[in-house]
């Protein structure tokens, strides 16, 4: 029985159908597509991830929600779909950055990072007894090796590096606008601007400070790189992702 | 989790444990491992903590290393001075640091040192003192400044001016005499300057320089080396020898830039439509 | 006598003017017994790494090859090769997490880092049994002769030495050392490293 819902297909064990498909994958990507915008760029001088924060009613307390997370001082994540799995997959990367630090004395590039959470991801698909992650990911990051890079993670475990990326509910409409007004040359300040105007597109309600999250990846200077390799005295090197405050974002909003 | 098949499992590895034990029992004593003989201190003052140590890193009666650091980071407003097996100190900060930036990101907000000390007790007593790290624990948090002593098999003293290590002799008499209460931070620092050059001066296990770190409710000073009262003199003559002293048999010169001349074959441009 | 004393074997690295150098002498005994003479003690790691292990001859090769994997597994991974602090720390956890069961070896390791802007640094450090860095300024030592090696080296080294001066500091360094160490010698293997190429000699010593 081949029906639209996948029918026999679409149960808890990830198996393909005759014509080749998972089923459960592209149910994930549903869920997906079913979860508030979020969008990425990458700048000259950096990176932008974005997201719209929407809560079900009034009555929830929204800035306990938190759907832009730092993973570690060098990498950030956004993502559209299931909040639940979001969290889970922020703990194992989180934990996984920590497990590098130990073992290299830094934090991981962006890719490795990216590479460790899509393994997660993949291991999903193919397990008994669980079903794949119901999120796509934004995975921004500095590093030493590859400079600022952004990558995007989907439920099937897959990752492509990007200059700027939508996922979520109005992904398509997002996409295009990007397309659009994105160029090689654009400045991290501009880029963030380009990140509230894409949002603003398909935005249901009021877009405030309190509506949308924002986390920056900056360049560290030459001299700042400089300091960080010769161990500076105060510790640790200066993260270089970080979420904007909502003073910030409220600033940005006003332009 | 997928990280553990790159990165190796937690814990320790005891799988040359047999051999070594066969070895041991045969009559060859396991080498000894670098320890920081070392005099830590730290104490209260009107605004904070600051934390003392010295730089003498030993192996048995060699000097290892003359100007190491032992005020380990382990937040931005706590840090932790280390004494006993230098692997251990090292690792066992670490180890907490990790865990204590997890704990932020997870909770949105600073850990408190009492988080940290809980933490270091709990490790160590589960070692029962295998783990040989004898720490001075300070920082300030919400609760405001912090101060602890952690002995390596897990028991913690909360004192307003601490010293460890084997310079602690030495350094707690500096105290004694001259501590008191809601000291100005430049009494605090010279007192804490005093300590670990009593522990330098006085102890064969610490030596070399001195670092401190002062720590207030909303900025961490690391003073690497505040006082170099050690340093050697300029040598009178270079050693230098001259080129050719020393006879060799073999040479082989390896290059590491790659050079390489490109040759273009036939004439006509690629199609790059 | 000491498991380290059981094979022999001594390894110093040194840092020059925009130069490193390690050196390693090439005995392997048996405790009083010699048996070989060409005995390696130094790898190279990458192009700008050569890590030289001194201590139980068993655990040399157990540690090489442990090594190699590892960072083969890196490069492999991160596309790239290992740098020398990135390396120093892989070597140091590595060893702790056999720290109630150690290998007896004391790392020595010395290497070109790539700085910020472009050029190259001279790196070295070293460990104890269990991973505890020493991240020098001048030299590290580590084997039977590491005694002696800290006293003419504290004497002989100086800053910004020329890659051919600091050749002479470390072979001279290195063979009257071993000189005095019954368990080293038997002739001195140095790597002079620059930021474009690694000179490799071996030096004529004592056959005694």
């Amino acid at each position: 029985m081949a029906s639209a819902d996948g029918g026999a297909y679409s149960y808890s064990l990830t198996v393909f159908s005759p014509s080749g498909k998972l089923v459960q994958i592209e149910h994930a990507l549903a869920a997906v597509s079913q979860g508030t915008t979020s969008l990425g760029i990458k700048a000259s001088n950096g990176i932008v991830i974005a997201t719209e924060k929407k809560s079900p009613s009034i009555l929830v307390d929204d800035s306990m929600l938190e759907k832009v997370a730092v993973v570690c001082p060098n990498i950030g994540i956004v993502y559209s779909g299931m909040g639940p799995d979001f969290r889970v997959l922020i703990t194992k990367a989180r934990k996984s950055a920590q497990a590098y630090w130990k073992m290299y004395g830094e934090y991981p590039p962006t890719r490795v990072l990216t590479q460790e959470v899509a393994n997660v991801m993949q291991q999903a698909t193919q397990s008994g007894g669980v079903r794949p992650y119901g999120v796509s990911l934004l995975v921004a990051g500095w590093d030493n090796h590859r400079g600022p890079t952004l990558y995007q993670v989907d439920p099937s475990g897959s990752f492509w590096a990007w200059k700027a990326s939508a996922i979520g509910k109005n992904m398509v409409n997002a996409k295009t606008f990007l397309e659009k007004r994105y160029n090689d040359d654009i400045s991290l300040e501009d880029a963030i601007h380009t990140a509230l105007l894409t949002l603003k597109e398909g935005f249901e309600g009021q877009m405030t400070e309190k509506t949308i999250e924002i986390g920056v990846v900056t360049v560290p200077t030459p001299a700042e790189l400089e300091a960080g390799h010769s161990g500076a005295a105060t510790g640790r090197p200066k993260p270089t992702f970080r979420k904007l405050t909502e003073e910030e974002i409220r600033d940005y909003l006003a332009l | 989790m997928a990280a553990t098949s790159v990165y190796s499992s937690p814990g320790f590895d005891f799988s040359n444990q047999l051999r070594n034990n066969f070895l041991t029992e045969k009559g060859l004593p396991l080498p000894k491992a670098t320890s920081t003989g070392t005099t830590i201190v730290g104490c209260l003052f009107e605004d904070g903590i600051i934390l003392g140590a010295d730089t003498r890193a030993t192996e048995g009666p060699i000097v290892a290393d003359k100007n190491c650091e032992k005020i380990h980071y382990i937040t931005e407003s706590i840090r932790c001075c280390g004494a006993g097996t230098a692997a251990d100190t090292e690792f066992v900060t670490n180890f907490i640091s990790s865990n204590m930036e997890m704990l932020a990101l997870t909770h949105g907000r600073k850990p408190r040192v009492v988080t940290a000390m809980t933490m270091l007790k709990q490790y160590l007593f589960r070692y029962q003192g295998h783990v040989g790290a004898a720490l001075v624990l300070g920082g300030v948090d919400a609760t405001g400044p912090n101060l602890f002593t952690i002995h390596p098999h897990g028991s913690t003293d909360k004192l307003p001016y601490v010293t460890m290590g084997s310079g602690s002799l030495a350094a707690m008499a500096v105290f004694e005499s001259g501590w008191k209460a809601n000291m100005s931070r430049e009494d605090a620092l010279q007192l804490v300057k005093d300590a670990i050059s009593a522990g330098i001066f006085n102890d064969l296990g610490s030596g070399s320089n001195v670092d401190a770190c002062i720590i207030t409710a909303n900025h961490t000073e690391m003073l690497r080396n505040v006082e170099m009262p050690n340093q050697r003199v300029q040598k009178e003559k270079t050693y230098v020898f001259r080129r050719g002293t020393t006879a060799w048999k073999k040479e082989n010169i390896r290059d590491l830039i790659v050079s390489e001349d490109v040759t273009p074959v036939g004439t006509e441009a690629m199609d790059t439509s | 006598m000491s498991i380290m004393e059981y094979n022999g074997g001594s390894v110093i690295a040194m840092v020059g003017k925009d130069c490193v150098a390690i050196a390693s002498d090439l005995r392997l005994g048996n405790q009083a017994l010699g048996i070989s003479s060409n005995f390696q003690k130094i790898f190279p790691v990458t192009d700008r790494i050569y890590l030289g292990l001194p201590g139980l001859a068993t655990d040399v090769t157990t540690l090489r090859e442990l090594f190699r994997y590892r960072v083969n597994m890196y490069t492999i991974k991160e596309e790239r090769d290992i740098e020398p602090e990135t390396f120093a720390h892989l070597v140091s956890s590595t060893l702790y997490e056999r720290r109630f069961g150690p290998f007896f070896i004391e790392p020595v390791m010395a290497g070109m880092s790539k700085t910020p802007s472009g050029g190259y640094k001279p790196f070295i450090a070293a460990t104890d049994l269990i991973g505890c860095l020493n991240f020098a300024k001048d030299f590290v030592v580590a084997g039977t002769a590491s005694s002696k090696l800290y006293g003419v080296a504290e004497g002989l080294w100086e800053p910004d030495l020329e890659p051919e001066d600091l050749f002479e500091t470390i072979s001279q360094t290195m063979l009257n050392a071993v000189d005095r160490d019954a368990y080293s010698g038997w002739g001195v293997i140095v790597h002079v490293m620059t930021k474009d190429k690694v000179i490799t000699r071996t030096l004529k010593g004592r056959m005694d």
